[in-house]
Parts: C-alpha cells; structure tokens; sequence
C-alpha cells in the first residue's frame, strides 16, 4: 500500500510502499515496465524501497510479497504516471560557515550540487538563521541562483544586527528546483544540518564585552552584550551615564540595544557591564560620522617644486587618533600616490604632493577614509595657471640720481619656465599710492630687479612688490616688506 | 642611614628631603586634578572600583615605621620609576587613540610624566647620598602594557593615576621621616611643610 515514488534528480526515482499485514516477510518481489512495454524487469528485494529509472510517461509496477519461505502472500498492481512522482531535491549541505567578527557578518557557502540536473533551472535557496540557547529563528532569506549543470559552490553573506560574539548563532538552508517541464508534484528539499557557530558564552573564558571597541556611523542602533561566568548576574550594563534594559540571550549572556546612536566623546563612550560591586567589564563605542565629500578642493604651487592642495573638510567626524579621517592626493596620470599628514584639529586641510618632472597637469582624485565610509574629491589642474609666488624677500632700493631707483628683491622658487609679472608700490606720503607693472622672465631661485624713472627729486618714498605668473594670473604673492629710499637732490 | 652624617651630608640630604617633600606636595594636588580631568574626557565613573593594576607598587605598607631609611628610598624609587613606564605608555596610547583631539589631557598627563621623573631622580640623589647609589634600571621596567580592551586601558589608567596620588602622599612622609636627624648630627632647620 501507499506507494509513492519520488525523484531527486529526475533521472531515478525511489519508489516506498507499506505492507499492510502483520507477521513477517520474506523478500518482496519488484517488477516494473519500462515504458509501458512488456518484459517487465523484475528483483527482490529485502528492502521496502527500490530505485528505478523515471519512466517516460507511465509505468506499472507489480509488488509481491512473499512469506519466509518464499511463498506469494499478496500481489499488487500499480500504475505510476509522471504526475504521481514528486521531485524533491537533494539536502544540501553547508560546506562552511565562517565568521567574520570585525564586522559580525557570517559567511556561507554550500554546493548546488547543479551537475545532478540539466542546465538553466532556477533553484532557490531558503536559508535559516536562528540565534540564543532557544534557537530562536533570526530570520530567513531566499536567495536565487542558476543551475548549470555543473557543481557550483555558492556562497551568501549575513550580517547580523549583534556581535557574533555574543551568542551562538545557527544555519540550516534547504532549496527547492523549479524544473518547468517535470508535470509530477516540486517540493522543498529537507532542511540541512544546523551548523553552528558558537558565541563567547560557549567558551569558559570568552568572558567580555562586545563588540569591542569598534567605529559605528551616528544613527545605527547598535546591540552590545555582555557575555560572563557561569552563575554570575548581571546588575546592570550602561551606555554612558544611562541605565539599559537588557535582553537575555543565554545563561552567560545578556545585551541592550542602544537606538539611533549619537556621536560620542572624543574617548568614546563607555559601555560598561557591572556584575558585582567590585567587578565590571566593558567596551568603548565610537560614535561618528562618514568622512564629507572634500568641498573647494585648489591646488596650487609656489616654487615649482611642490603642489600644495587645500580643501575644507567639511562636517568633523567625530573621530581621533587611529580612527581619525585619513586624506591622500592620487595623481592619475603619474600613478602617483601620496598620504597626507593631516591635523585634524585645524579647520584647513593641507596636503603636499612634488612638483614632477616634465609634467605640466595633474589630475588629482583627492580620497578621503574613516572606519565608517569613503569618499573622494578631484581636480583637473595645468600647473603653470596656478602660480601663487612666494612672498618676495631681501627687498633693496638703490640709486644715485633724482629721479630714478633700481629696486632688487629674491623670490624662493624655480620659475625657469614661467614669466612674471611683479607689481611695484610707490608711494611717498600721499594718501595715493601708485603701481607699476613690470614683466619679466622668471628664474631658478633668482633675484629679480626692476628700474623706475620719472620720480621726482630729493623725495623719500616707500617701496614695496609682489608678483604673480604673468601668462595665467592666478594669484598675487604677498608683498614684500616695504623699503624707504630718498631720491637725490635735482 | 648606617654611619652617622657628617654636618655637611646631614644639611644636603636634608635639602633634598625638603624639597622632595614640596615636590611630592605639587605633584599630588597635580595629580588629583589630572584624574578629575582623566574620570571626565574618560567618560567614567569617578567611583568605579579598579583592580590592582598590575606592575603598579602599592602605596600602603604595613610597618612603615619599622622601614629604614634606605628600604624608604629604594622602594620610593621603585614605585617612581614603574609609574614613570606607566605614565609614559598612557601617554602613548592618548596619542594614538586621541591624536590631537584631547591635547589638554595630553599636556596635563605630560605634565605629571615629568614631575614623576624629576622625583625618581630626586630619589637616586638622595640614594647617592647614601654612598650605595641607586640601583640600575635594566629589567626593572614594569611588564609590557598587556593587550586590553579600550575599557581596560582607561580603568588601568585611573587605577596608576590613584595609586599615584597615594604615593605622593606617602613620599612626602616617608621623606619627612629620612628629613629627621639621624643620631649624632648636628640639628637641622625642620622640614618644609608639606600639604
């Protein structure tokens, strides 16, 4: 009675039946048509389970049970069309379930045993997370992928919403194969094995805090929990200066779950586990904010040796020392790299990145990191338009006659290829100042000089310069210290 | 103190003693602001209490007046040396946490990095005195900073800074002990008051 085939791979099926009377059997005898076509092939069988090609269309199958002696007790018929098998597919096992704490996401990978079927069938995946000594389910997902006929080991990535170390978490997958064209009854294969992995409160020292001393973004809900000795309690767990509820999690564990998270301390904010008067554990929790995309990145060079880039970063992280937002200049067309030492106390941004040889433009792609994001700025610049001179220096004003000086000054730079133009301030006590342009070819680590005429006789006047590129402007330089000089008598 | 002082080792160590005792008087009250500032930016609390922190010498001892002079300064500069090392490795480890965020407690730790210092060597002059000299510092460090969690540290951190405090309170008396004129040396002016 009760016959029922099932296929796991549609090429075989596993036909069960039941026999109904009591007192024991000998072997049975097992005869099916292929194909509806006579001779049967006919076996005995000890076992009330045979396996047998899936017919194309119907087979009828003759079942005789015989006594202990090998006698016929009863003889049945039954006719078997594909629609009376169901297909059921293999239970897939998981290969290996790894942890990856820093992040508390759980790794799975399992074989889709694929080269069992043709290639194409969708096949969807059920997979089970469950969590604490109750093995509560967590959640589950269905993840889809396609067979192809060859054994592929997939693999599916979980994050949970707390530390895996604070209990055990669990995982068992089954699938189910959508084969079209196969007319029998599809079900869901069995669940797999549980495979587990075991929080801290299965280790006899896995005493702690969790997760220790990690960067989440200003907003999560974070759960921390506190895994202790057997038989201790638990009198209270803060964050900050607050008291939280807890939820139990296992007879060693116990969490609270902290909402819409704000930015901490400079030192973080403590999360503190007190067991007894006298013991306590706890972690520190960095609350921040991803790094600000980098706003009026400019990059500019006053020597000719190196590019100076400033930029303002934006919202502050929230984040010091070794968790601090950390900038680096990336040349594209050198493939040049450069870490920026940044401080990040300063509002401005400074970075340096040398001036390379043959070289005139620089795309720069300005990155920006934290423990909590990334992002980037960048910047097409031609280096010979962005000229910002030093500060002239060793100003000096000479002359021996009336009306005209020679003023002489050095500016700190390689400025071989670039032409200058300085700009003379002159002014002699008047409320109005006059200005004199004058250009000149540029030089390396040079002092450059200049001749002014028509100034009248035996007046003092106040000197002073700056000068900028002449071809681009792009900025002035400071002026140089102002310098006296009186003019001869007529 | 084996052989009584000439006048002139008497009125040295006693100099030293005096200042020693301003020294630790300063030091104490710097290291009590430190640690409210610590507790603060710490985000603890104040009465959280800390395991014995391990490489750092207890303040309290029993049969302190039985202690010879020596047996004073050698363990005083025992404790002033490791606290040296553990301030030093505080110091660290707010760099490389804080950076430059938190420089006031950084400069405040330094601060006391110093004093702790200049105490030490106080001590090996007045173990000079002593014609024996201090003892060399080669493996007499604390043990390396054991890997704790952040919560760890700053609870190390406030256990070094008490016992610190502690510490200069009993330098104080133990210098106003070694102050007093051994036996057959002239009398000198009393010691300072300390706090």
């Amino acid at each position: 009675q009760n016959l029922k085939c099932v296929t796991h791979n549609l090429r075989k099926m596993i036909c069960t039946w039941d026999i109904s009377s009591k007192g024991r059997h000998g072997q049975t005898d097992f005869c099916y048509t292929t194909n509806d076509l006579p001779p049967p092939v006919c076996f005995k069988t000890k076992e009330k389970r045979v396996e047998i090609p899936i017919p194309e269309s119907s087979t009828t199958v003759t079942i005789t049970t015989n006594s202990v002696s090998g006698t016929a007790l009863a003889t049945k018929e039954f006719e078997i069309h594909k629609k009376d098998i169901s297909f059921v597919p293999l239970t897939p096992h998981i290969l290996s379930l790894t942890p990856d704490f820093s992040t508390s996401t759980l790794n799975l990978k399992w074989s889709d045993n694929g080269s069992v079927f043709p290639y194409g069938l969708d096949a969807f995946w059920q997979i089970q997370i469950l969590r604490k000594e109750a093995m509560e389910k967590v959640t589950q997902v269905t993840y889809y992928s396609k067979l192809t006929h060859e054994d592929i080991i997939l693999s599916w990535n979980w994050t949970s919403d707390m530390p895996l170390e604070c209990t055990s978490h669990y995982v068992k997958i089954r699938c189910y194969i959508n084969v079209t064209q196969f007319v029998g009854s599809k079900d869901w294969s069995d669940w797999s094995p549980v495979e587990e992995l075991p929080g801290k409160d299965t280790e006899p020292n896995g005493n702690g805090v969790f997760p220790q001393d990690t960067v989440v973004a200003v907003g999560s809900d974070v759960t921390i929990c506190c895994v202790h000795k057997e038989g201790q309690q638990i009198q209270r767990m803060t964050y900050g200066p607050e008291i939280y509820p807890m939820v139990h999690l296992s007879s060693r564990s116990s969490a609270i779950r902290v909402l819409n998270a704000s930015a901490s301390d400079t030192s973080g904010t403590n999360v503190v586990c007190i067991l007894s008067e006298d013991e306590m554990d706890g972690t520190v929790l960095f609350v921040g904010y991803a790094p600000d995309i980098p706003q009026n990145l400019s990059c500019e060079t006053s020597n000719f040796l190196i590019i100076k880039c400033t930029w303002k970063p934006g919202r502050p992280s929230g984040l010091y020392g070794k968790r601090r937002t950390k900038y680096s200049l990336f040349e594209r067309i050198s493939g040049k790299n450069v870490s920026c030492e940044v401080n990040e106390m300063n509002r401005e941004r400074v970075c340096g990145f040398p001036v390379l040889a043959d070289q005139k433009t620089y795309d720069f792609i300005l990155g920006v990191s934290n423990p909590i994001g990334q992002t980037e700025s960048s910047l097409l610049v031609d280096l010979t338009q962005r000229v910002h001179p030093k500060t002239p220096e060793k100003l000096t004003v000479s002359g021996n006659s009336s009306t005209s000086v020679r003023l002489r000054w050095f500016i700190n730079g390689s400025f071989a290829e670039t032409r200058l133009l300085c700009q003379i301030e002159i002014s002699n006590g008047h409320p109005e100042r006059k200005l004199h342009n004058v250009s000149m070819p540029g030089g390396k680590f040079s002092t450059y000089t200049a001749q002014l005429n028509t100034l009248h006789p035996y007046t003092k006047y106040q000197f002073r310069v700056r000068c900028s590129a002449a071809d681009h402007f792009w900025r002035w330089s400071g002026w140089s210290r102002t310098e006296e000089h009186t003019t001869l008598e007529a | 103190m084996a052989a009584a002082d000439s006048p002139s080792a008497a009125l040295r160590r006693h100099d030293l003693c005096s200042r020693g005792i301003r020294l630790a008087g300063k030091m104490r009250s710097d290291v009590v602001d430190l640690l409210d500032t610590y507790v603060e930016r710490q985000g603890l609390d104040a009465s959280a209490s800390v395991a014995v922190v391990e490489g750092v010498p207890a303040a309290a001892v029993e049969r302190w007046d039985e202690q010879t002079g020596t047996q004073r300064l050698l363990e005083n500069l025992a404790a002033y040396r490791a606290f040296r090392a553990l301030l030093a490795q505080m110091l660290e480890e707010q760099r490389e946490q804080l950076g430059e965020a938190d420089a006031a407690l950084g400069r405040a730790l330094a601060a006391v990095l110093l004093q702790v210092s200049a105490f030490a060597y106080h001590l090996e002059e007045l173990l000079r005195l002593e014609s024996r000299g201090p003892p060399s510092e080669e493996g007499a460090g604390p043990p390396p900073a054991p890997h704790l969690g952040l919560f760890e540290r700053k609870l190390r951190g406030l256990g070094v800074l008490r016992e610190l405090a502690q510490w200069a309170v009993r330098s104080a008396r133990d210098l106003r002990q070694l102050a007093k004129p051994s036996p057959g040396s002239s009398s000198a002016p009393g010691p300072a008051e300390s706090p």
